[in-house]
């Protein structure tokens, strides 16, 4: 519904700028108002689009322009510059690599999808030869130690975790100690949810993120999230060092079920209704956490089941957001 | 911030036009759905334009008061329901009253359940947990370490079961004790999930519960508004008896995280109809509130 809609009025927006005469101060503002609202039905933080405007309008200093040049290519190049800026921190500062053990922690609020990112994580890396292993940290949430356990069990993953310890701390240690010792290359510590309200909890996650010094922290963040979604993600990144994002339950925002593949799919045109309707709300998404984190964006998941979880790449993704073929051209000139 | 004094002008929608935008910005930045916050401010101007402005009264003022008007005409629930009355109700007709619990992932659906349920005891009520997320990992042993906690009575039939037959059975079972209320876990489900949403139209259908409580999370933003539209769609298109069973009431989740950003208790209430019947502020028991209308509308305009 709002979320099909939003594609379409950035595109929009951009088509009524091509087809306008005159580039004038009005063309631009019209064209910017629309993205803004497109990108705020979506959840962008408020004052996030407010910088996208004055930034793009910096950019395209319309007076400054000498008589002659292709205002309308250099405006549209601005916002096509302008999104990708916003979900591109540059590279992760940390991939695991195959043979060398290392240590990646789980953060993130209540309910994001932690638990069940964990063992679609240490499944994507077990099928590319490495040896995951899954350690329960979270002594809190009922049930939490049998969920993972299950997950675990089923993906043929090794697991440590424990019923009568309630101390996260010890628990993370000791896991990790085990799978060190048991040469596993890729030990993933799953935490409890938490929330910046509450600073005994990121205390908890602070002392867990001391004692087993990840050499990478994702936070895990849900993609139906609205305006909090900023400074909690921000929270997080001031308590530990997170380094990556992952996003989950994208495929609440698939229009039919075509929009997921589409998302694969090579040709662009084609499906580009589709996909647009399906990555508008996660590049939104993505901007609030990329900005909050300063870290990239480097899985999403798609659904329950463990197989669905996908890499993400900004660059296709943004260019297909936006257009279509013809946008591609303005990355290389 | 807008400093027009119109004296005995007729307000026409021009005038309006700046301080409504004002005001549309700050409902959004309250995480009020952007579509909600247009459709407000749209029959905030259609209520006042025509209007006479009075001598020395701002604009901005005048629109401030029609919206907070407006809020709270939306925020005060047209339906009351009285869980409580209810249950007696349903005590002496010698049934259980049962509540089924959906929405979709991870939103707190089964933590608020035990909440609920330990209001419920204070109340002197005797309780059945029925453990009908058959799907999620370790849902049915959550469900089962809050029964033993609250000490009282679980069915559960493990997984991957049909869950709306694990419902009629507890049913069964609870009334066979005489156990006041039965309340219905379900496993979260994306809105667009048809095949998991048909399973919840024949859960609903085949038990008749007392209410359907949504779960919603007070972080949602402009997805609130799908949420709530497909479950009513969905729970109605899917039903296979002619008059579908609806969302009756909301249980709003997480409220403790969002500081002044109540906006999707406006936009779950704006766009069902349904009143917020509990709010979930924490992760322990007695982490359950019945919502502050005026408090919400005061941090809305705020
Ligand atoms: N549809 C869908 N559901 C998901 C996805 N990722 C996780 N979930 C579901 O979201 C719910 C919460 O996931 P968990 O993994 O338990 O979340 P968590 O962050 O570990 O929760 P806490 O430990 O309580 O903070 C579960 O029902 C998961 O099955 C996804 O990509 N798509
Ligand atoms: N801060 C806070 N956390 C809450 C609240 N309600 C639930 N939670 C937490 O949210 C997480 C998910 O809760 P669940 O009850 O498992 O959610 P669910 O909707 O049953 O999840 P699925 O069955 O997997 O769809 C848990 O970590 C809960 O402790 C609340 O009001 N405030
Ligand atoms: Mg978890
Ligand atoms: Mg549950």
């Amino acid at each position: 519904m709002v979320l099909a809609q939003l594609g379409g009025s950035i595109s929009r927006a951009l088509a009524q700028m091509s087809n306008a005469t005159v580039i004038d101060e009005k063309v631009l503002n019209d064209c910017l108002n629309e993205i803004s609202r497109a990108l705020l039905q979506a959840d962008v933080q408020f004052k996030m689009v407010r910088d996208m405007q004055t930034n793009i309008k910096r950019i395209v200093n319309l007076e400054a322009l000498a008589a002659g040049t292709n205002k309308r290519r250099i405006m549209q190049q601005a916002v096509f510059t302008e999104l990708c800026n916003m979900l591109d921190p540059g590279k992760p500062n940390f991939t695991p690599k195959k043979g060398k053990p290392s240590v990646v922690m789980f953060v993130g609020l209540q309910g994001s999808g932690k638990t069940t990112t964990c063992t679609k994580y240490a499944y994507y890396h077990q099928r590319k030869g490495f040896k995951p292993a899954l350690v329960c940290a979270d002594t809190f949430r009922a049930g939490a130690f049998d969920q993972l356990k299950q997950n675990a069990t089923k993906a043929k993953i090794p697991f440590y975790g424990s019923y009568m310890e309630s101390d996260p701390v010890k628990i993370a240690v000791e896991g990790v100690e085990r799978f060190r010792q048991e040469n596993c290359d890729l030990i993933i510590v799953d935490t409890s949810g938490r929330h910046k309200q509450e600073a005994a909890l990121f205390e908890e996650m602070r002392q867990v993120s001391e004692a087993t010094k990840p050499d990478l922290v994702i936070f895990v963040m849900d993609s139906s999230i609205g305006q909090a979604a900023f400074d909690q993600a921000q929270a997080f990144k001031q308590s530990v060092s997170v380094g990556a994002v992952i996003i989950t339950k994208m495929d609440g925002h698939a229009k039919g079920g075509g929009a997921l593949s589409a998302i694969n799919a090579v040709e662009p045109g084609v499906t580009v209704f589709r996909t647009i309707s399906f990555v508008v709300p996660l590049v939104c998404v993505c901007v609030t956490s990329v900005a909050a984190t300063k870290s990239p964006v480097i899985f999403i998941g798609t659904g329950e089941h463990i197989d669905e979880f996908e890499v993400f790449d900004v660059k296709p993704f943004v260019s297909r957001l936006l257009g279509m073929g013809d946008w591609s051209g303005f990355m290389d000139k | 911030m807008f400093q027009s004094i119109a004296g005995n002008n007729v307000l026409e929608k021009s005038d309006l036009q700046p301080a409504l935008k004002a005001l549309k910005d700050r409902l959004m930045t309250k995480n009020v759905a952007e579509e909600i916050a247009e459709k407000l401010c749209e029959s905030v101007a259609a209520s006042l334009e025509g209007k006479k402005l009075g001598s020395f009264t701002r604009i901005s003022s005048t629109v401030q008061t029609a919206m907070e008007e407006a809020l709270l005409r939306i925020l005060t629930p047209r339906r009351s329901i009285d869980i409580l009355r209810d249950v007696h109700a349903a005590k002496e007709r010698g049934t259980p009253y049962v509540i089924v619990f959906v929405g979709v992932n991870g939103v707190g659906k089964s933590t608020n359940l035990a909440k609920v349920a330990y209001w419920l005891l204070q109340h002197n009520l005797s309780v059945t947990l029925a453990a009908c997320d058959t799907f999620r990992s370790g849902a049915v042993e959550q469900l089962r370490t809050h029964a033993r906690r609250l000490q009282i009575p679980i069915f559960e039939k493990g997984y991957e079961k049909d869950p709306a037959v694990v419902a009629r059975e507890a049913i069964q079972e609870a009334s066979r004790n005489k156990s006041d209320v039965v309340l219905v876990d379900t496993a979260g489900r994306m809105q667009d999930n048809e095949p998991l949403m048909r399973a919840l139209s024949k859960l609903i259908n085949l038990n008749s519960p007392d209410l359907v409580l949504f779960v919603g999370e007070a972080l949602v933003g402009n997805d609130a508004v799908d949420q709530l539209t497909k479950f009513n769609q969905k729970l109605a298109d899917l039903s296979a008896v002619p008059s579908a069973r609806l969302i009756d009431g909301i249980l709003l989740t997480k409220f403790d995280t969002i500081d002044d950003k109540v906006g999707a208790a406006l936009s779950m209430v704006y766009i069902s109809g349904a009143p917020v019947m509990f709010v979930g502020c924490g992760q322990s028991y007695t982490d359950l509130k019945k919502l502050n209308v005026k408090s919400i509308v005061k941090t809305l305009l705020k």
